[in-house]
């Protein structure tokens, strides 16, 4: 028998850690999702325009789901950004972010490569959506000169987004006081996430032609979201004790029915059997499909950092 | 030339009597908020009746040697100042809570004020020569501030034939913190 007497106090640490919540659940979702859509959007463009090494003339309308995509990478980053500000105990410090760099904190990482994310996405999502504002000459004469690199530029946006979408897991894993974060594998499940989440606003903004395609690639997203998952389960369930502990505690614990009704089934599995079914032609596409796997996603990111908190310290 | 100041404490916890003068010592002497603390005491109970031990433990901020708050800061507002210990700049602190996520021994708090707040070894008081308050109100002299790099033996003479015990080596943040068993 152990029985443990302690006069610690320290609100937000016990009886278990509780430091972040809903924003910061926000902004992973948030950055995840502009991540994916900046790798979609910039794949989409290489593809249009010829490669790197082969450019030739972008077509003349790249689609209004493609422009209103490239739009929302930087806007919904942003958006996540508010998030986090407002998770900040000291907001009026939100410049010390950027009078270090610390290279052993993601955070720091983090930190410089968002000040890259908002220049690059927003150049490209000018140049897509270049017609928007013809009315604005400096923005035209800005589209313009940026033309010539485009494809240059979306390769950089490519790399750019997969960081981003990286980081936001990796953010996490670099914790190995908390169990359930302490993996490497997290930022690959993140990064899955975000680009099925980037997919299924794809295709609700798909014209009916563009959809399928759009679905199939969400498909594709979710089955290595799920393959990165399991991976990330089985690490934590083969690892040190705490780590074992922790994930059973997210697989058959207190956590188990969200984990499994909301981001495995409601989230992965149905999304999937919906999208096969509509390939084959069974059942008719409805907004629901999308909408599911943007829930999933967002509701694996409230679970993550929500267990990883409530979830015993490393021993 | 001198070797810089390595700190450590060590915690008789055959002397303790967890009688919690180090905790209101501290709370006196560096204004800890009501309801918050930077140290405590654990009292540990093992064994079956009538073959049961009981273990008194003082505890605070490990002053890591290679510490992943200050890893995981992103602004340098957790850092090393020289001495062995792990110190707080407020001013570079943003209350991203990031060092708090990283503390495998959950130590540090949110001060009221937004900082991120933990023990220091009270090191204002370091600097004018003076060892920490809980140091010096502990009336069982269960604490003692020791420099590891003093050379003086001062280490040794408190461990010599007692079991010491450190908190979760295994993760590889060299603690500072010498329990006495």
């Amino acid at each position: 028998m152990t029985e443990i007497i302690s006069n610690k106090l320290n609100p937000n640490v016990l009886p278990h850690l509780d430091i972040w919540t809903w924003d910061v659940a926000l902004y992973l979702f948030l950055g995840g999702l502009s991540g994916g859509l900046l790798i979609l959007t910039s794949g989409k463009l290489l593809l249009q325009s010829g490669g790197l090494l082969h450019p030739k003339a972008p077509p003349r309308d790249p689609g209004l789901s493609l422009q209103v995509a490239a739009l929302l990478a930087p806007v919904l980053l942003g958006l996540g950004m508010l998030f986090l500000f407002l998770d900040l105990e000291l907001k009026l410090h939100v410049w010390r972010f950027y009078t270090n760099f610390n290279p052993t904190s993601p955070m720091s990482w983090g930190s410089w490569m968002l000040l890259g994310f908002f220049p690059l996405s927003g150049l490209q999502a000018l140049i897509v959506c270049r017609s928007w504002f013809s009315s604005v000459p400096l923005l035209q004469r800005l589209a313009d000169q940026a033309m010539p690199y485009r494809n240059a530029l979306a390769v950089a946006n490519v790399h750019l987004g997969a960081g981003i979408g990286v980081y936001t897991g990796i953010l996490l894993s670099t914790f190995y006081a908390r169990p359930l974060w302490s993996s490497s594998v997290l930022g690959f499940v993140f990064l899955f996430s975000g680009l099925s989440s980037a997919a299924a606003v794809l295709t609700l903004l798909s014209s009916e032609e563009e959809r399928l395609g759009h679905a199939q690639l969400m498909a594709y997203a979710m089955a290595m979201e799920g393959f990165a998952l399991t991976m990330y389960l089985v690490g934590g369930l083969t690892s040190t004790g705490s780590s074992r502990s922790a994930m059973w505690e997210l697989v058959a614990g207190g956590h188990a029915p969200w984990f499994w009704l909301l981001d495995v089934v409601g989230g992965l599995l149905v999304p999937l059997l919906l999208i096969t079914l509509i390939a084959l032609r069974k059942v008719t596409y409805a907004p629901l499909v999308p909408i599911l796997t943007l829930l999933g996603s967002l509701s694996l990111r409230f679970l993550i950092v929500g267990a990883g908190q409530a979830i015993s310290t490393i021993s | 030339m001198s070797r810089p100041r390595k700190y450590a404490m060590v915690i008789d916890t055959r002397r303790c009597v967890a009688c919690s003068a180090c905790v209101y010592a501290c709370k006196a002497e560096n204004e800890v908020p009501e309801g918050y603390c930077r140290d405590w005491v654990v009292q540990l109970v093992e064994g079956s009746f009538p073959d049961l031990t009981l273990t008194n433990r003082s505890e605070r901020c490990q002053h890591c040697e290679s510490a992943p708050c200050v890893a995981n800061c992103p602004t340098g507002a957790s850092y090393h100042p020289g001495d062995g210990t792990v110190q707080i700049d407020r001013d570079l602190c943003t209350g991203c809570k990031a060092c708090l996520a990283a503390c495998p021994y959950d130590a540090r708090y949110i001060h009221p004020e937004g900082y991120a707040d933990k023990c220091s070894f009270c090191q204002h008081r370091l600097k004018e020569g003076l060892q920490p308050a809980c140091v010096t109100v502990c009336p069982t002299q269960a604490l003692t501030l020791v420099d590891l790099n003093a050379n003086d033996g001062a280490f040794e003479r408190l461990t010599a034939g007692r079991e010491v015990q450190r908190d979760k080596v295994h993760l590889g943040t060299d603690p500072k913190l010498f329990w006495l068993t």
